[in-house]
């Protein structure tokens, strides 16, 4: 025998599990998920999905060529932060959005600072509000067989009644990876083989769940936290992001108080802030203070833990124990609470004040539309009888908010003014009130509420656009014949004439009958 | 599933390639037999032969060194060669005994008599034990006779005998509990006249149904013993996981068994200590597999101390044909050092030659990627250390934290982590490194303050 050995320090056998095999598990994983996507929305979502994953392992693997690095982008995780990014994209977002988010993901979250296991925040989490605050509308553009309307996590927002059985199977409109269904499969069984850590998903869906039911302002009503808990990518996020090795703590002290750091930021964000996106941006913020829990909060090596010391007879010496909780972790969990109460406290403060504005803004736009009135009476009655359900129909998703009888000096109906809102805008709410004068002829109208593109959708809003409604006296206006329509704003438009002839209609049949 | 400690994993036990095979005692033809003077933990023992001197067979060539030290006993007769530096299984020049066997096998006047029990002291037990050379059998290689001398023996709660073999490969235990069980207990008979009140717990994992039934059988009627099956897994046979799994204590570091009231034998030791003190047979031969894919014939030996890997290979049959070796384990893979020749002798704690057909690392050091913190090393870490926040600390040379907060000086090299990291990590190896400097500074700094 003499051929030579090789020599290294042992152990000499390894597992069969390499980071690459953890990587295709989670992608399997997620399979379900992507799979009942593309079901729902077509090819439009695959395209979606291939576009990120092919940018995202093209970046990776450039990257490596580029700068001479070991072939990192086999490993799957690029793969495995392309598929999570479009899972979190709508099937109706321009390609170039996964495309752009896919590079940003890989090229500065990851590699720029060195690669898989040392980025500090989720990279596909990193991508999807980069896309968020670069391109707001495109990002938010849901639809859903052709029709374009609000998410139900949208609609939940607004306090509308949302769809549980369509949310949990994931044929709700949404973003691609919205199945809770697929989602739950996949996440469950990653817990099961021990690849997730369930004191992280666990505890951000029960720390969501329960501070929802305290603050969420419907108590623990299942069928409201239910709803809460399938839209807004809660169950994605908790199983399959907020679960990143990487970028969560390592003991398990410190994973259940990152959870529920994530769960409630996620739920304040959520009652208090941009409902849609409250959980990527509860992920990244804990991701932030992964490597300050890591610092301070270490499981401690069983023989010192309390259990082994006090097992052990007295009389040996005994080590120091763990001193209680350390104080920076006091010092954070005051922090968080401070801030959460902070945000719901300067929210009640202003609400008053919010609410007059309002009012006054309100009653502006009235004065605008039907300037002839000195005066505004609110008609109650006839707004109650809707009872906040969809009005009529052919209108789409349109809601009245208020009615006002315009009244002269000597206190003459001069005319009618409504608040309508449609939901179906190509960014939201589209909420304007329209003025009819007495005879039936419209007077004007005035966008109270109105986030479109710019260029597009917002120049409804101007002047010039506005008063092609003044002086019309249809009861019902086509768009194109009756009104000219905006080249290239389809939907905003569709939208704002839908409210306009759900206002009409409203005034013709319930007001001025009487 | 039987009792088991938190942790551990579950590499492939290969063991189904020697465990059947029987004890077999192997004498060498005339040769070169070494014994070196370190072969276990403390100082080395002093050499009392010299050049040209007759050895027999249980002759003792080197004498305990202090207290903490153990002697060294000729496997063979014949005459001394030399007195010098030789290449040992750890790699490093040593100083040996080098003896030139003469293949008699002529033993020292006495030897394999049948020895008076009756009237021993617990003193005249460790003497013996003393001086037999005995040391632990498991693989640390401590003095057996410091072991069994605590400070406070009527405090000692559980006399463990190690039958674990938990280290995957190696099955001479194995054979060892099936044939020679009534050695054992007789060997943890006389260790346990020295504790009043202990019990002797014999541990074996359930992959072991033949040895478990065998040393039932031999405790059937002892008092204070018992045999209890333990869940298969590594590292079921460290001492420290027999202590949790049977007294159901953890300890740190700083304390010794003793200090919880436990000492741990391995059935090896046992039998020496059975061997030496009821037999006149000191420490010279001992059992060993010879095993892995590229052994013809894989086997377990009965071996004398100082013949060389190679002889016990070609006892084997030698390689298997058409299979190159790609490493040579004086030990089983997980705890085993890998040696760059196998002209080295066994040493007294040598359980086992490995020679495995590929080597795993090669495929694994193609999938390292930087850690993932995925906590796995964690889950399987014995003493519930925290290795990747270890493996930071020490990137970062952040010594304070890794010893005080991360308990690192803790870790027992048991090689879990290093063992399940899917991002192939040396863990283990950073750790002992660490744990060696971090000594080395510790007693430079207590020597600086002597001054």
């Amino acid at each position: 025998m003499n051929q030579t050995l090789n020599l290294s320090a042992g152990p000499h056998v390894r597992d069969r599990w390499s980071t690459a095999f953890i990587m295709r598990m989670v992608l399997l994983a997620l399979m379900p998920a992507t799979v009942i996507g593309i079901y729902t929305f077509g090819l439009k979502a695959l395209w979606v999905v291939l576009v990120s994953v092919v940018s995202a392992v093209g970046t990776e693997f450039l990257f490596d060529k580029l700068t001479g690095r070991p072939d990192t982008w086999k490993d799957g995780s690029a793969a495995l932060t392309g598929l999570l990014l479009a899972l979190t994209l709508s099937a109706s977002t321009p390609l170039y959005a996964p495309l752009i988010g896919s590079i940003f993901a890989i090229l500065v979250v990851k590699c720029a600072f060195g690669g898989l296991g040392k980025n500090f925040i989720n990279p596909a989490l990193a991508a999807r509000c980069f896309l968020l605050i670069s391109f707001p509308n495109a990002m938010t553009i849901y639809s859903l067989d052709g029709v374009a309307s609000a998410t139900p996590c949208a609609e939940l927002a607004a306090g509308r009644v949302v769809n549980l059985t369509s949310m949990f199977l994931g044929t709700a409109n949404g973003v691609i990876g919205g199945s809770i269904l697929g989602l739950l499969i996949g996440g469950l069984a990653l817990w099961a083989f021990d690849i997730i850590h369930g004191q992280i998903c666990f505890t951000v869906l029960g720390a969501f769940t329960v501070f929802m039911g305290l603050f969420g302002g419907k108590g623990f009503d299942p069928g409201f936290l239910a709803a809460h808990l399938c839209g807004g990518g809660v169950v994605l996020g908790a199983f399959f992001m907020a679960t990143d090795y990487v970028t969560s703590p390592m003991s398990r002290l410190g994973q259940t108080f990152y959870g529920l750091l994530i769960g409630v930021l996620g739920a304040v964000f959520r009652i208090w802030g941009a409902a849609a996106d409250s959980f990527s941006y509860s992920i990244i913020t804990a991701n932030l203070f992964t490597p300050f829990i890591d610092t301070y909060i270490v499981d401690l090596p069983f023989a010192y833990r309390r259990r082994a010391v006090e097992r052990r007879a007295p009389g040996w010496v005994k080590k120091p124990l763990l001193k209680s909780i350390p104080k920076p972790v006091i010092a954070l969990t005051v922090i968080a609470l401070l801030a959460g109460l902070a945000l719901s406290g300067a929210y009640s403060l202003t609400k008053d004040s919010i609410d007059a504005q309002k009012a006054a803004a309100a009653a502006a736009a009235y004065k605008t539309v039907l300037p002839e009135a000195e005066s505004f009476e609110p008609m109650t009655a006839q707004v109650e009888a809707l009872e906040g359900q969809v009005y009529g129909s052919g209108f789409g998703r349109v809601y009245i908010n208020e009615a006002m009888a315009g009244k002269d000096a000597a206190g003459n109906v001069v005319g009618y003014a409504v608040s309508v809102t449609s939901a179906e805008g190509y960014d939201g709410n589209v909420t304007l009130s329209l003025g009819v004068s007495a005879d039936g002829t419209i007077n004007g109208v005035s966008f109270t509420e109105l986030h479109e593109t710019p260029g597009k959708g917002m120049l409804w809003a101007e002047e010039e656009n506005l008063s092609r409604f003044a002086g019309k006296s249809a009861s019902k206006l086509t768009l194109g014949t009756d009104i000219d329509a905006i080249t290239s704003v389809t939907v905003t438009s569709k939208a704002v004439v839908n409210a306009v002839n759900a206002g009409l209609d409203f005034i013709n049949t319930q007001l001025r009958g009487e | 599933m039987n009792v088991t400690f938190r942790g551990g994993v579950h590499p492939k036990g290969r063991k189904e390639l020697s465990r059947e095979a029987p004890l077999r005692r192997f004498d060498p033809e005339p040769c070169e037999m070494v014994f070196p003077l370190a072969q276990h933990i403390g100082k080395p023992a002093k050499a009392i032969v010299k050049k040209n001197d007759p050895v027999l067979v249980g002759q003792k060539l080197a004498d305990a060194d202090g207290f903490v030290s153990a002697c060294v006993i000729s496997s063979c007769s014949g005459t001394v060669k030399a007195v010098e530096k030789r290449r040992t299984i750890a790699g490093t020049m040593t100083e040996c005994v080098v003896v030139d066997n003469d293949g008699k096998y002529s033993p020292v006047e006495g030897l394999g008599e049948r020895q008076e029990l009756s009237g021993l002291t617990n003193q005249d037990i460790l003497d013996r034990v003393k001086n037999a050379g005995i040391i632990g059998l498991g693989g640390a290689g401590f003095p057996t006779h410091v072991k069994l001398a605590p400070k406070a023996p009527d405090k000692i709660k559980y006399l463990i005998a190690n039958g674990a073999e938990c280290e995957p490969y190696i099955t001479c235990n194995d054979q060892l509990m099936r044939s020679q069980a009534a050695g054992i207990v007789e060997g943890l008979e006389i260790a346990l006249r020295l504790y009043p009140n202990a019990e002797c717990v014999i541990g074996v994992e359930d992959n072991k149904p033949e040895a478990i039934a065998s040393m039932r059988k031999a405790v059937e009627g002892k008092k204070r013993m018992r045999v209890l099956p333990l869940h298969t897994k590594y590292p079921q046979g460290g001492e420290r996981s027999l202590i949790r799994v049977i007294a159901g204590v953890d300890f740190p570091v700083s304390m010794l068994p003793a200090d919880v009231g436990c000492i741990v034998l391995n059935v090896g030791t046992a039998y020496a200590i059975g061997r030496a003190v009821a037999w006149n047979e000191p420490l010279y031969a001992h059992v060993l597999t010879v095993t892995g894919e590229a052994v013809r014939e894989p086997g377990n030996f009965i071996a004398r101390d100082g013949t060389s890997f190679a002889q016990l290979l070609e006892a084997c049959g030698g390689v298997k044909e058409g299979v190159t070796p790609a490493k040579a384990l004086s030990g089983g893979p997980m705890m085993g050092v890998a040696v760059g020749s196998l002209e080295v002798p066994i040493q007294k704690n040598t359980n086992a030659l490995t020679l495995l057909a590929e080597d795993p690392l090669e495929k694994a050091e193609k999938q390292m990627t930087f850690c993932l913190h995925c906590g796995r090393c964690s889950t399987v870490c014995p003493n519930g250390l925290v290795p990747a926040l270890m493996a930071d600390a020490i990137d970062m040379k952040n010594w304070e934290r890794y010893e005080k907060k991360l308990y690192g000086l803790d870790c027992i090299a048991c090689g879990c982590c290093t063992y399940i990291c899917p991002a192939k990590r040396p863990l283990t190896q950073m750790f002992k490194q660490t744990k060696a400097e971090i000594m080395a500074r510790k007693r430079a700094a207590q020597a600086g303050g002597k001054k």
